[in-house]
């Protein structure tokens, strides 16, 4: 019998152009709850899949009690005893809490094939009492709260015996209450002898919880420590691993009169007191984890929603944004979080989609003017550098990299003052990276006032003349370039401490 | 995590609940008014003429809730119906002496082969449903007026065996009734209190998570079409035998009221949701509104107007719930 | 190594313009009329290809739109409740003392208000699909028209309306110039305008188009007025082709409509599609049955080929997915 119930040797996995994992190790003790940080893109994520069998290894071991084992599919995976509880739910919400605990090993009468409901409810009622839940098993899925939503999975996961759960972000999208109720559930199942990975970016969720802790860096392993033996400073840098020596393209800019300004912005349930102004030749970096509201504050301003309250003044004069349109005639471009979803219409040729959110200048009284458009999205192409054939290339013939330079020329086609980047490098490639961020850096020296949303700290670091860290929906920092730090930052962005002071 | 259960009197349960006592108080409501404009409404006579009518509706509605379920939608169980009905009442003029359960037998298979090609056309050949049935319904209608030559059969070309289907009773009760109870108990039970029936609401509340729970998508979707035929099949033979004649244009348009019972009922249009409880009340209430229109002296013209904007009442109102309780869910959302 | 500069020139690649689905559809098209010359010696003269139009191209107004609408990936199916509410209207004005001219208007108005009413809902309630609301609009439209007619006919209109159903100008029907003057300000509406750019980018990606500025609320709003527009005018030629009308005219219109429209290479979801194929396959099916009718292959089996020919065109695009789908099952 081995001292660990899992343990991983030596695991990479490789996808096309990316090395996700390279040589990792993890060993999980029996009835720990085990942490395991890293910034995004440290390849966590591309670890849960492997132990949960979505993906497959190309080489390295898993040994489940000492046993090599093949985890060939999510199924495989279930039958080993291990489960996995993610941040976003995947559930049947129409159906009733029971329903969605035994979808998939229902209790069925032998013979008649009819379902035991009143074993599967009131099953269900003692996993729930268990877990200290208060709801009934028969409530719709859909009325429960995301807290109540992955209580309900951490059943699931105990009716189907887990002996390893997975928990991936699980106090991402929960309130401190919900977070504490969070805590004590996964303590009771380690002192039931379940053995968790607890996955966040919180470092109070590490410090309550876990007995060790693992960091990945860069798809590498870094190291595992006692969390009684680790300090925080220790950690950050374990996590952020280097002072950054990568060279950002930042030019100096003249900053120059403030251009954009919210006041008290609000959305109910996703965001509230957002203050915060912009000035001509400004780069201002908006982090904080994913799901901290940052994107939403980005879609309120270019009016893909509507804030519930509060004001947003542009250029002096408060402005009402109901439409991305009356935001980009305004001067206000966004180039979104999602490319393939939200920036490109990737069955289009790189031409079509760059003169897309331009149709007026390449046509006269709504009439196309086909040479215009090849002239234009020519020149815009070139000036971001896109690599394909020609701009008849289809979008979806292009690298992540080079899709994204699309998107960029996308916000050059308009007469803009104000840009918001929601993640611009995120899978691309570090040359386009670096051509991308050069491009931004160039648009700030020409006066433009650019809001950076970015989870990459050297980034934001690199980049940003002034920082606001968001959390849970609120501005928990604001920051100068000089007195920004990554400890300072993730210290914002991870902890409660709530200390808003708006500029 | 006691705060939540604050603002809970508004959520989806209580609205289930709150839908069906409604539409409970609608069709009483319903039936005072009628009964003030005219006393024969309300006599055991008519109630019984009533039921008997919706009986043959509310078999339908039961296919047409799980396939609204699974996310689709059949607009050929009229063109079924209507085909299977004047196959059967053909077969019937020919072999007189065929026993009634045979010609039951007979139209439901052929609801069951028409249903089967649909299934298969949705799920093989992921065809859209709204274009796959809309051409099928004109296939079988056109079916039905080649085979017929366009000529009716009349109640004199009906043996009586076969016209006692509709009128006959067993334990007291008439047959079409009878059968409308046999099959809600049925229906009530698959979807409640078999894997597969519960499979049906899987697939259509999360098609994604379904499929990683291993629920075979296409087999459940093959399925219900099935069983949307075979009810609409065995629907032809009843209307046939209630109404002794068999045209080809027999319940043209009646998938309207079928669609229309459902989605009055609460089965909701986007899937994943509906209730046997839900779809007997839709159906009565179109029921009560067709018995009850000539009887207050209301044009039977006005039927057709009045369903649509019943249909579209209740979409919209039914919309309207919905965004109210996701914005309740957010303001409980603490930021 | 591959140049990656973007200096290549649009290449005119001659095997891609053969295989065209629009070349299919020509191919078709010619079949259709050998086999109609075939069965009637009388059938191939200009005359009698020119007067078939006049039989089967009212209804051609409606695929134009309809093009549009099923490029959005979405579906109308009230046209053919729309035509008969409008004509039964105009017909109903006509005979309350109204000038002809302002029946006609008002026959217009009612399509296009018919038309509103389904892109506002459509617009305004985004969890109601496309499906369901035209589904109840189209019980609505038609269950007004029988409460306005109930089982009667309306008609007695002036000499003078026979003219779009029946007349000739300089020997070509009137309804079809009239059809290709509208095929081709569509035509350009849908190729040559941003209007039409945009109409493409939502049936592609309505999210991205939205982000990019696109209005979409305000483009599928006009794009279902257009429909209820057009139906209207399919009325007016229907009406007075037909002198009178009733509330159960244009029944089935729909299947037709979205049948040409399907058959013209325009997926069901969304995004692709062009007007020369839906134009080419209004002659398809418009000749088609002009020829099943010369042979007297009454109109019930008629229905049976066109809701075949819309299974068989929505099937073959995905007929190559299914049998990949197929092979790698095996393969596994």
């Amino acid at each position: 019998m081995s001292e660990y119930i899992l343990e991983l040797k030596g695991v990479t996995k490789t996808f096309p152009g990316v090395k996700a994992l390279d040589d990792v190790h993890f060993q999980l003790k029996s009835g720990e709850i085990h942490a395991l940080m890293g910034e995004n893109g440290a390849g966590k994520s591309t670890f849960i899949k492997i132990i949960t069998g979505v993906h497959q290894p190309d080489e390295g071991e898993i040994y489940l009690n000492g046993q090599k084992v093949d985890i060939n599919n999510p199924r495989d995976a279930q039958k080993l005893g291990i489960a996995a509880i993610y941040q976003h739910v995947t559930c049947y919400p129409d159906l009733s809490v029971t329903e969605n605990i035994f979808m998939g090993h229902e209790k069925i009468k032998k013979g008649t094939n009819r379902l035991l409901w009143n074993e599967m409810h009131s099953e269900a009622q003692k996993l729930l009492d268990e877990l200290g839940a208060t709801f009934d098993p028969k409530t719709r899925m859909g009325e429960l709260s995301v807290a109540q939503q992955q209580i309900v999975e951490i059943a699931k996961a105990l009716s189907t015996n887990a002996k390893i759960i997975i928990m991936d972000e699980p106090t991402a999208s929960l309130t401190k209450s919900e977070s504490e109720e969070l805590y004590r559930i996964t303590e009771k199942l380690r002192n039931n002898g379940t053995s968790i990975i607890f996955i966040s970016h919180r470092l109070e969720d590490m410090y309550r919880l876990a007995n060790r802790v693992t960091v990945f860096r860069d798809s590498k392993y870094i190291g595992t420590w006692e969390v009684n033996e680790i300090s925080n400073e220790e950690l950050i840098v374990a996590m952020v691993g280097r002072e950054i020596t990568q060279m950002f393209p930042k030019k100096e800019a003249k900053i120059g009169e403030e251009i954009l300004r919210v006041e008290k912005l609000g959305k109910i349930g996703f965001f509230k007191d957002i203050s915060f102004t912009l000035h001509k030749g400004e780069i201002l970096g908006l982090t904080g984890l994913v799901g901290s509201g940052r994107t939403e504050v980005c879609q309120a301003i270019f009016g893909i929603t509507s804030p519930d309250e509060g004001k947003i003044i542009f250029e002096g004069k408060e402005v009402k944004i109901d439409h991305p349109l009356q935001a980009m005639n305004l001067g206000i471009g966004y180039l979104p979080e999602d490319r393939q979803k939200q920036g490109l219409v990737l069955e289009w040729s790189i031409e079509k989609n760059i003169t897309l959110p331009a149709l007026d200048k390449v046509s006269h009284k709504g009439w196309l003017d086909k040479e215009k458009e090849v002239e234009i999205a020519q020149a815009l192409a070139k000036k971001v550098n896109v690599k394909a054939k020609s701009i008849y290339d289809l979008a979806n013939s292009l690298s992540g990299g080079n899709q994204q330079k699309v998107v960029v020329a996308k916000l050059l086609t308009a007469d803009l003052k104000v840009i918001i980047v929601d993640e611009p490098t995120k899978g691309v490639d570090v040359g386009a990276k670096s051509a991308i961020l050069e491009i931004m850096s160039d648009l700030a020296s020409q006066g433009y006032g650019i809001i950076m949303v970015s989870s990459e700290m050297p980034e934001v670091l690199g980049m940003s003349d002034r920082i606001i860290v968001m959390r849970e929906g609120r501005i928990t920092a604001q920051l100068s370039r000089e007195e920004a730090s990554q400890e300072i930052i993730l210290e914002a962005a991870m902890t409660k401490k709530r200390s808003v002071n708006t500029a | 995590m006691k705060k939540n259960d604050r603002g809970k009197v508004f959520n989806h349960k209580n609205i289930n609940k709150f839908r069906e006592l409604g539409l409970l108080g609608f069709i009483i409501i319903l039936s005072i008014f009628i009964q003030m404009r005219n006393p024969n409404y309300l006599t055991l006579e008519n109630i019984n003429d009533l039921i008997k009518n919706t009986a043959i509706l509310s078999i339908l509605a039961i296919g047409m809730m799980m396939v609204i379920i699974t996310r689709g939608i059949d607009l050929s169980v009229a063109a079924t119906l209507a085909l299977s009905g004047m196959i059967t009442a053909m077969t019937v003029r020919s072999y007189p002496s065929l026993h009634p359960l045979l010609t039951i037998l007979l139209g439901t298979i052929i609801g069951l082969f028409c249903g089967a090609i649909i299934g298969f056309l949705v799920s093989k050949m992921s065809i859209l449903p709204i274009i796959a049935t809309l051409g099928m319904m004109n296939i079988y209608r056109g079916l039905t007026y080649w085979i017929s030559g366009g000529k009716w059969i009349s109640s004199y070309q009906m043996s009586t065996g076969f016209k006692r289907i509709a009128t006959g009773s067993i334990l007291g009760i008439n047959n079409l009734i009878f059968i409308a109870i046999v099959l809600y108990i049925v229906a009530y039970y698959f979807v409640n209190h078999t894997r597969t029936g519960r499979q049906i609401y899987a697939v259509g509340s999360n098609p994604d998570s379904a499929k990683v729970s291993g629920i075979k998508i296409d087999k459940i979707l093959f399925l219900v079409y099935s069983i949307m035929g075979v009810l609409a099949g065995l629907s032809g033979v009843l209307w046939v035998s209630k109404f002794a004649s068999a045209q080809s244009n027999t319940a043209t348009g009646y998938e309207l009221t079928v669609i229309a019972a459902c989605i009055v009922g609460g089965v909701n249009i986007a899937g994943g949701s509906g209730k046997i409880s839900g779809i007997i009340l839709g159906s009565l209430l179109l029921g009560v509104l067709k018995n009850a229109l000539p009887l207050i002296k209301v044009s039977p013209f006005w039927q057709d107007a009045i369903q649509g904007g019943i249909i579209l009442l209740a979409v919209v109102v039914s919309a309207l719930v919905k965004r109210s309780v996701d914005r309740n869910n957010l303001i409980r959302r603490e930021v | 190594m591959e140049n990656t500069d973007l200096t290549a020139e649009k290449n005119f690649d001659l095997k891609s313009f053969f295989f065209q689905w629009e070349w299919v559809l020509v191919l078709i098209l010619i079949i259709v009329n050998f086999i109609n010359t075939y069965l009637s010696p009388y059938y191939l003269n200009t005359y009698t290809l020119l007067d078939a139009t006049m039989t089967f191209l009212d209804k051609a107004f409606i695929v134009l739109p309809m093009t549009f609408v099923i490029i959005f990936g979405d579906i109308d199916i009230s046209v053919g409740s729309t035509v008969a509410l409008s004509s039964v209207v105009m017909a109903v004005a006509y005979n309350l003392g109204m000038p002809m001219s302002l029946a006609i208007i008002i026959c217009l108005l009612v399509g296009t208000v018919c038309g509103m009413i389904n892109g506002l809902l459509i617009v305004k309630f985004k969890e109601l699909s496309a499906v369901i609301v035209t589904l109840s609009t189209m019980t609505l439209y038609r269950g007004i028209a029988y409460t306005i007619l109930e089982d009667q006919a309306a008609g007695g209109f002036p000499e003078w309306f026979t003219f779009p159903g029946w007349g000739y100008v300089k020997g070509i029907p009137f309804i079809l110039i009239v059809f290709t003057i509208f095929a081709i300000i569509f035509a350009l509406l849908l190729h040559r305008t941003t209007f039409g750019r945009q109409v493409y980018a939502i049936g592609n990606n309505a999210v991205a188009s939205r982000y990019s500025g696109v209005q979409v609320n305000k483009i599928k709003f006009i794009v279902f007025t257009l429909a209820g527009f057009m139906s209207a005018i399919a009325a007016l030629f229907l009406t007075s082709r037909m002198g009178s009308t009733r509330p159960n005219v244009a029944l089935g219109y729909e299947l037709d409509v979205i049948a040409m429209v399907v058959l013209g290479g325009v997926s069901t979801s969304g995004g692709k599609g062009r007007i020369i194929g839906t134009i080419l396959s209004i002659f398809i099916v418009g000749y088609l049955r002009y020829g099943l009718g010369l042979i007297n292959v009454p109109a019930q089996v008629i229905l049976i080929i066109i809701g075949l020919l819309l299974i068989f065109a929505v099937m073959v695009p995905n007929l190559e997915k299914y049998f990949k789908r197929k092979k790698t099952k095996k393969a596994f």
